[in-house]
């Protein structure tokens, strides 16, 4: 992993295109910004792993119709 | 934006950040799934035939379900009219029928105009709605 020390203000280029921005430190909390192309997702990685893990298990198993029973929802409006 | 669409067939369908977890996948088609009265589409990659998964609109199974989404998904999904947008859950099957949830913490939303979609993360995501909520039928 590479290591760098920022201060508040000061920046760091990923690529050519992902700025990540120190505004502020407090206490045991950095707040940052972060500038990056609208195809690259940026989550929080406890959200980002929790969609992880959701896709993985939503993964349907192989072949048609092999699906156990599903509750049927509500009559179309 | 209210989220009252039903599942259409879209033969082709963009992500271009793919899904997490499936990053690298970036194609798919949606299938309306099920009888006449089904809310389910299954999702399928156009790349992987092994990874699919089962969509519904959260209106088939939640009240008050609406997403809020951030300006950028909506530019990625290039979204100008809202009545191109059409938001799906992804639904993890159980062995019985009362064991299926949504994830409603990362819904889907469509732009079937121009067949882009996304998952995305709404701007007030609420982790309390959580990724496995079990479907309430109604």
């Amino acid at each position: 992993m590479l290591v760098l020390t920022r201060r508040p203000e000061q920046r760091i280029v990923i690529g050519d295109d992902i700025v990540i921005t120190v505004l502020e430190v407090k206490g045991d909390t950095v707040r940052l910004g972060i500038d990056a192309p609208r195809s690259v997702r940026v989550h929080r990685e406890e959200v980002h792993e929790a969609l992880r893990q959701a896709n993985a298990a939503a993964l349907l198993p192989e072949g048609e119709g092999a699906l156990p029973p599903l509750p049927p929802g509500r009559p179309r409006r | 934006m209210p989220t009252e669409q039903t599942p259409v067939d879209v033969p082709e369908l963009a992500f271009p950040a793919g899904l997490p977890g499936f990053e690298d996948l970036h194609r798919f088609a949606l299938a309306h799934w099920g009888g006449p009265d089904s809310p389910y589409a299954r999702l399928v990659s156009l790349e992987r035939s092994d990874v699919a998964f089962l969509v519904a609109p959260p209106e088939a199974f939640f009240d008050d379900y609406d997403v809020e989404m951030r300006d950028d998904d909506a530019a990625l999904l290039q979204l100008e009219d809202p009545a191109d947008a059409l938001v799906l859950v992804m639904i993890t099957v159980g062995e019985r029928a009362d064991e299926a949830t949504a994830n409603l913490l990362g819904p889907l939303v469509v732009n079937t105009r121009a067949q882009l979609a996304a998952q995305i993360v709404p701007a007030e995501a609420d982790p309390a709605r959580g990724a496995r909520v079990p479907l309430r039928a109604a």
